[in-house]
């Protein structure tokens, strides 16, 4: 393993990459939602 | 302009934001990274169920729609944000518990609220009379308050893998300054979040009853 690379990077990654996709399907849903006619 | 139009520009002021904190987490603070958002999502999801309760109560003594239509906009949110606090929860205790997930009562009373404001949807989804589905939906949502109660007091009742509240607690806060300011700044951020998703959701709902009168 790379120095400097925490040994739970992956998890992190993880963590972080899991929240905007939340985010972001969760406001595509809405916009839809709201557009629909 | 649109509340919905107001909202999703609330939204996407609140996604830019989020970068910023992504940027301030990762570069700037030190260890306990995925913190900046467990935690966040955790406290808007107390908050946001907490509002639904209180939309409720009043909701029950005023009969006024807005609260109904608060309410279910605030309780959709709160799921989506719950989900967040169930999805990064086991992602940040694999690494630091050596496991996804225990059954201990901070985890699974956070589930239950999960399941809660689930049942609280389909509650709402199976009533048709509007009357009727607004009343179901205030005592539903008081009852949700408390299992928040019960939610944040588990840690000190039961013994858990979870760790206490370090700022949600009697006292001073137990985190160094910087962890602190990162923290509310993520908090602040998944606030506006909160607000944005909120009017959208509100606009929905105001949308949806224009349509079924005329």
């Amino acid at each position: 393993m790379a120095e400097g690379v925490p040994q739970n990077a992956g998890y992190l990654v993880a963590a972080y990459s899991v929240v905007p996709v939340i985010l972001l399907a969760y406001a595509v849903s809405l916009y839809r939602r709201s557009t629909r006619p | 302009m649109s509340l919905a139009q107001q909202g999703r520009r609330v939204v996407l002021a609140g996604l830019l934001l989020l970068g910023g904190v992504y940027v301030r987490a990762l570069a700037f603070t030190p260890a306990q990274k995925i913190f900046y958002l467990h935690v966040p999502a955790a406290v808007t999801t107390e908050l946001a169920v907490i509002l639904v309760g209180l939309a409720g109560v009043f909701f029950l003594f005023l009969k006024d729609p807005r609260l109904d239509r608060f309410a279910e906009a605030s309780a959709e949110v709160g799921t989506v944000f719950a989900g967040i606090v169930l999805t990064t929860g086991p992602i940040w205790g694999k690494p630091i518990w050596g496991t996804w997930w225990t059954w201990d009562a901070r985890l699974t009373s956070t589930l239950f609220l999960f399941f809660l404001l689930i049942s609280y949807h389909l509650l709402r989804g199976a009533v048709t009379d509007a009357g009727l589905r607004a009343r179901y939906g205030a005592v539903l949502g008081i009852c949700a308050v408390v299992l928040v109660g019960f939610i944040h007091l588990s840690v000190y009742l039961f013994p858990t893998l979870h760790p206490q509240p370090i700022v949600l607690r009697p006292g001073k806060p137990g985190l160094p300054p910087e962890m602190l300011v990162t923290l509310l700044l993520s908090f602040g951020v998944f606030l506006v979040l909160y607000v944005g998703f909120v009017m959208q959701r509100y606009a929905i709902a105001l949308r949806r009853e224009a349509a079924s009168h005329g």
